[in-house]
């Protein structure tokens, strides 16, 4: 993965992306509003399984995904989206997308079964069909008896299920999630994460998921995709966007000791100052190896390790750096 | 083999797709599903017709009492009846009803639906923006029509098979085809302004207090406007056209004024009593052919069209 | 700086909170529960918004209900985002500044003051209609700070905000914590909060569940071993090496065959086991860690328990 300056097209990426296959490919995508420049010449391409999308907000996010929809026309490039191009075909994507918006939406005056069977039967599918599967749609959802109520009672978890479940009705091959856990608590945003998860895995279906929850998104996702300004930053799988050069290591200790700190720093390594009682060690070796020493000096020093693992950046501090870097 | 146990984890939807192209029928049917599993739709829907139901009354009392009669034939109420005028009539006495249905059908369609944000529904599957204005607007305008038809066709039928011989085919041979214009006019004007209304509003009462204020304000035109006919031609003068035309400027007005240029008539009394001249001339005259006509396109055609306006696919990003 | 001795709300046959007994001080506290669990009802009590039925609550040693005194020493930003919507951003500000009975030019200053502190001085001349979710968020917690509060409550204050935003948001609060306020946040995205405080107040259906800090709580759970996980090319030997530790509760390979997954339920016998294994017997180990030991996973044990 690398970072992209602003106007640079990918080619590296381009080629790279031929591994796997592509939902959907944009090339040089630029789209006003007025004056407003929401997209400004975007090539990106969106691989097969589940992929972040990230940006701060007014990067275009929202705008790329109405663009994939054929919401709004795009002012020059061009974009296909599961091989069909955006531009004549927006109907036939439509039908093989599915959107689970932002915002709280339903029909009004439905209960859930027609709500998500109407919505299948708005994407093509036969009414007896539409009804059968929204049945099964929901159980995936885990919307039980509630089915039956008007959508309009529900609670903010219901509806962001139902929301879900109207997306699936018509097993689209692409999912494009908008901010999927909002308004959730714990409980409903581990719910629908691992509901998410378990669609976007195996079953042949595609998700891009946008979200300004980053660990939301290292928990459903393997690849993002960072746009700012209206132009892609940064793409790559979510473990290289993370990797850290020199492979460092953090050893969480039981409580804080200089004394370690000192037995580490006379076999060679360099140790930063700690976070709370963890310390990123720098040092030769393989982490087997490291692990050997540190606890060694643990040994020698009294104290007592309580955590090991090759370090990581969080993604947060990874997207930071790649929308920040000129 | 499959398997003995089922995989139950999500799977995808390999069943049959239609082609993405006029989804409008799908919305169309949803709305009427909806409007139709109120209860009051039913409940108005019949009160609609009881002017049809009183004129069958009387007609069969009248027709029974005549055979008993040897001089019937020549001194019934049948005898001389304008026809058509009755279908005009029973209409006209629907039309409250024919408000309410629009009311219940039509003011909370679109309205309801930016309310609930279902245009991100709509839009996201393979529908158009036309797709959903044609939609809605058949939602409307089917269930509104079936009421107004299939008591004019029963009612036609009835009449055709009992008083032929006071004249029922023989005055008007071409009244059904009139019957089967007349019966779209409620359906085609409340269906435009509905929708319109609706899509200004956000919130489906807002949207028929709105409708019904439009309704009833512009009623009370034409009621005053009939009484001043009414007392003018008492008085024996001339009515000015002014007051003839302005008859016609309200919802209903409008209706009837279409209803009176399709069958061709100026009308007769409410009950088929002979009342003699002077009660035909009570009777507000036909419009002008050439006036309402393009009015009344223009009127649908512009409601619909501000609908077409109001409804934004996705709000632009900030 | 807030003190609660067996408080309890109710509307009706509602229970908002129930016999809730705790205490808040200076710096970034916590409060978590799942949706109807009493966060909004206990802010409203701490804000003088509602009355407790029973029990007492003061704040700065008063009571707050109705109570200027507190008011003045106090900011709030709730969760709702109502405003003036045809307002600018520093009007709508200036405007509650004099409402707190600042002198025009004072106001005019102070607002400046507080919307640079939340890094809107650019945007702070647009209409509020067209904000986004995060500069509206801003704008709230920007008229929370006007009058210099002690305490300062916050309601899903980080709603929208972008991870940019969030970081702003979140030094901007660590700073005012620094200078010695008080802070209640309530929030629902649990590693957000583990960025901002290890110091919690965990509600579950209008009762105090725990409070305090999360390290305390999660050692004092004893229904849960705790899970650890070691990443090893060799996962049966380390089994073999470790399974005669006490108090190990269950093993588990994980299915790539790369990781050993124990419970534990006193875990510091075993970490010395493990130290020795890995020095004496030559247990080659690439990583430690326990998933459990997270706030997510304390919020989950408590909340199911």
């Amino acid at each position: 993965m690398r970072f992209l300056k602003p106007g640079e097209t990918n080619r590296r990426n381009a080629k790279y992306s031929h591994q796997s296959v592509s939902v959907a490919i944009i090339q040089n995508l630029v789209v006003r509003y007025g004056n407003f420049t929401a997209l400004s010449g975007l090539t990106c391409e969106i691989p097969e399984g589940c992929t972040g999308l990230l940006g701060p907000n007014g990067a275009g996010k929202t705008t790329l995904i109405k663009t994939i929809l054929g919401f709004v026309k795009p002012t020059s490039g061009s974009a296909t989206v599961l091989g069909f191009d955006i531009q004549t075909a927006g109907a036939s994507i439509r039908q093989k997308v599915g959107l689970m918006p932002e915002q709280d939406c339903h029909i009004p005056g439905t209960t859930a079964v027609q709500f998500v069977a109407y919505a299948g039967e708005l994407a093509g599918m036969p009414g007896d069909q539409a009804v059968r599967r929204a049945h099964e749609v929901l159980d995936y959802c885990g919307l039980g008896e509630a089915r039956y109520r008007n959508v309009e009672t529900y609670s903010t978890g219901m509806k962001q299920r139902i929301k879900l479940a109207q997306a699936l009705v018509h097993g689209p091959k692409l999912l494009l999630l908008d901010e999927p856990t909002n308004g959730l608590d714990p409980a409903g945003r581990i719910e629908m994460l691992e509901l998410v998860r378990s669609v976007s895995h195996g079953k042949g279906l595609s998700v891009l998921v946008s979200s300004h929850l980053l660990p939301d998104i290292e928990r459903v996702c393997d690849r993002v995709i960072v746009v700012m300004q209206g132009q892609l930053r940064a793409q790559g799988t979510i473990r290289d966007l993370k990797k850290i050069e020199g492979r460092p290591v953090d050893v969480e200790l039981r409580e804080n000791s200089p004394r370690f700190v000192q037995a580490m720093m006379d076999k060679g390594a360099v140790v930063q100052p700690p976070k709370r009682s963890t310390y990123r060690i720098q040092m030769p070796g393989l982490p087997e190896e490291i692990a050997k020493i540190a606890m060694q000096a643990a040994k020698e020093s009294g104290a007592q390790i309580r955590g090991y693992i090759v370090a990581e950046r969080s993604l947060e501090d990874a997207f930071l750096e790649a929308i920040s870097a000129k | 083999m499959a398997s003995p146990i089922a995989d139950l984890t999500y799977r995808n939807y390999d069943g049959p797709l239609e082609p993405p192209v006029n989804r409008w029928w799908a919305i169309a049917k949803m709305s009427m599903r909806l409007s139709t599993k109120k209860r009051g739709f039913w409940v108005w829907s019949t009160f609609s017709c009881f002017w049809y139901g009183i004129l069958l009354i009387i007609f069969y009392v009248n027709d029974t009492l005549a055979a008993a009669n040897p001089m019937g034939q020549q001194v019934s109420l049948l005898k001389g009846l304008v026809w058509k005028d009755q279908f005009l009539n029973a209409f006209s006495e629907s039309q409250l009803f024919l408000f309410i249905l629009a009311l219940l059908t039509g003011a909370g369609s679109i309205a309801n639906d930016n309310r609930a944000k279902a245009l991100l529904v709509y839009l996201s599957k393979p529908c158009t923006k036309l797709d959903y204005v044609i939609g809605k607007w058949l939602g409307i305008f089917i269930p509104i029509t079936l009421v107004t038809t299939v008591p004019a066709v029963v009612f036609y039928l009835y009449c055709l098979m009992s008083y032929r011989s006071y004249g029922f085919w023989s005055q008007d041979p071409w009244l059904f085809v009139q019957l089967m214009g007349m019966v779209l006019i409620p359906g085609t004007l409340y269906a435009s302004i509905t929708l319109a209304i609706s899509s200004l509003f956000e919130q489906g009462r807002l949207a028929g207090a709105v409708f019904a204020g439009v309704y009833f304000i512009s009623y009370f035109v034409t009621l005053l406007m009939e009484l001043v006919h009414t007392q003018m031609t008492m008085g024996g003068n001339e009515v000015p056209p002014i007051v003839n035309n302005l008859f016609y400027a309200s919802i209903d007005g409008l209706q009837i004024g279409m209803l009176k240029i399709i069958l061709h008539t100026n009308g007769s009394p409410k009950f088929p009593i002979q009342l003699g001249q002077m009660s035909t001339r009570m009777q507000v005259p036909e419009p002008s052919t050439f006036l309402f006509i393009p009015l009344f396109l223009v009127i649908c055609a512009g409601s619909v069209l501000l609908a077409w306006s109001q409804i934004r696919a996705v709000e632009v990003v900030r | 700086m807030v003190v609660a001795s067996q408080v309890s709300r109710w509307y009706g046959q509602v229970i908002g909170v129930n016999d809730v007994t705790c205490e808040i001080g200076p710096g970034i506290t916590a409060l978590l529960g799942m949706n109807g669990a009493g966060k909004t009802t206990l802010i409203r009590l701490i804000t003088g918004q509602l009355r407790p039925t029973t029990g007492v609550l003061t704040v700065f040693g008063l009571q707050p209900f109705a109570n200027p005194e507190v008011y003045r020493r106090m900011g709030y930003c709730p969760e709702i985002d109502n405003f003036y919507e045809h307002y600018s951003g520093r009007d709508f500000v200036r405007y509650l500044a004099r409402l707190d009975g600042m002198s025009a030019a004072k106001a005019a200053s102070r607002t400046d003051e507080v919307i640079d502190m939340v890094g809107m001085t650019e945007r702070a001349g647009r209409r509020i209609a067209g904000y986004s979710k995060g500069m509206r968020q801003r704008i709230k917690l920007a008229q929370a700070m006007l009058h210099d509060p002690d305490l300062i409550l916050l309601d899903e204050p980080l709603n929208g905000l972008d991870p940019v935003g969030r970081r702003e948001f979140m030094d901007l609060l660590h700073g005012l914590a620094e200078n010695g306020k008080g802070i209640l946040v309530s929030s629902h995205i649990l590693f957000e909060v583990e960025q901002m405080t290890r110091s919690l107040l965990l509600l579950h259906r209008g009762r105090l569940l725990a409070t305090g800090d999360l390290g305390v709580i999660r050692s004092l759970i004893d229904k849960h071993p705790h899970q650890i996980r070691i990443d090893t090319d060799e996962p049966r030997r380390a089994a073999e090496l470790l399974a005669s530790v006490p108090n190990i509760v269950s093993m588990k390979f994980d299915r790539s065959g790369e990781a050993l997954e124990l419970e534990v339920r006193e875990p510091a016998a075993f970490y010395d086991a493990l130290s020795a294994a890995i020095l004496e017997r030559g247990l080659l180990v690439r990583g430690l860690s326990s998933p459990d030991n997270n706030l997510e996973s304390v919020f989950k044990y408590l909340v199911e328990a």
